[in-house]
């Protein structure tokens, strides 16, 4: 494991994916509960917060699974089993952007 | 003394037998996860204002710490693997350790967050937001309890063990315990923030 890398290389990847995660957590936590889209833009506001916690949701997730998951340092064989579920959940929650219609 | 079977690399990919199983019951963990989520986005888009009210209940900066739990679990997992493949065993120790204080401290605010939402009158019957919360969340913490036993295990076995070096199945215990991560990754903002 580790593709030729020494430990510390290793460890230093390992801090920057911890650095980003915890990064990430406090954007999604801002955009969520302290930025406000003016009131005129109704069904389009949740949209947008929705979508913003969804980007970030998706990156922190390709971030775990490709260093903490060591897909980064694997045969790349394995990396088709992995990308195609993680790629196929990765569009299923965008679904929660489709609003609208009528009964809104 | 470890399984020949598990440690055995596959002769045309040349990944470990015990980490390809691993990662096909992963996939089927997606599934099973995506079951929950599809039900989410299906009854939410239909009943906005019912999961919103619901949402609104919930005490996101209690699920906002444990995100930070299951990351630093996370780190100190990748870490404590790292450390044993390099023959460090007590940092391994020191690292798997906080891995699984990391997961008593998730499911303590779980306890606490559960026993408010109970003591306000909340249950799963509640409404459809509150069944899928509780079942989402507590088919979660059933897997983190589900990865603390072998963490636990492992961790009393290098102290019994002399020269225990046994890094290749920590690593194959690492993904599962990532992959509890991820789901966390998706439920928090889904469940707690974005309405």
């Amino acid at each position: 494991m580790g593709a030729g890398l020494s430990a510390e290389e290793m460890q230093k990847s390992y801090l920057k994916i911890f650095g980003a995660l915890m990064v990430f957590t406090l954007l999604t936590i801002i955009a969520a509960k302290f930025v406000h889209f003016p009131e005129s833009w109704g069904g389009l506001s949740t949209t947008l917060h929705v979508t913003i916690g969804l980007i970030i949701a998706v990156a922190k997730a390709w971030m775990v699974v490709y260093v903490f998951m060591h897909i980064k340092f694997d045969n790349p064989y394995i990396r088709v089993f992995i990308y195609i579920p993680l790629f196929l959940f990765s569009v299923l929650v965008f679904a929660l952007t489709v609003l609208g219609g009528p009964t809104l | 003394m470890s399984s020949a079977l598990s440690l055995a690399h596959e002769p045309v990919t040349g990944i470990r037998h015990g980490k390809l199983g691993m990662w096909i019951f992963l996939a089927s963990e997606v599934m099973f996860f995506s079951g929950f989520f599809t039900a989410f986005i299906i009854l939410r888009n239909t009943n906005l204002p019912v999961f919103a009210h619901g949402a609104s209940e919930l005490n996101w900066q209690l699920a906002a710490l444990n995100t930070v739990n299951l990351i630093v679990s996370s780190l100190t997992m990748a870490m404590a693997i790292l450390s044993l493949e390099h023959g460090n065993k007590s940092r391994f120790q020191l690292y798997m350790g906080i891995t699984f204080l990391c997961a008593c401290g998730f499911l303590v605010i779980k306890y606490i967050e559960y026993t408010t939402k109970f003591s306000h009158g909340i249950y799963p019957g509640t409404s459809s937001f509150f069944g899928l919360y509780f079942t989402m969340t507590g088919f979660h913490a059933m897997h983190v309890i589900g990865g603390m036993i072998p963490i636990g295990w492992m961790l009393a076995k290098s102290f019994t063990k002399r020269g225990y070096r046994d890094w290749e199945r920590v690593e194959i215990l690492g993904l599962y315990w990532h992959f509890v991560d991820l789901v966390w990754i998706f439920l928090f903002p889904i469940l707690y923030l974005i309405f």
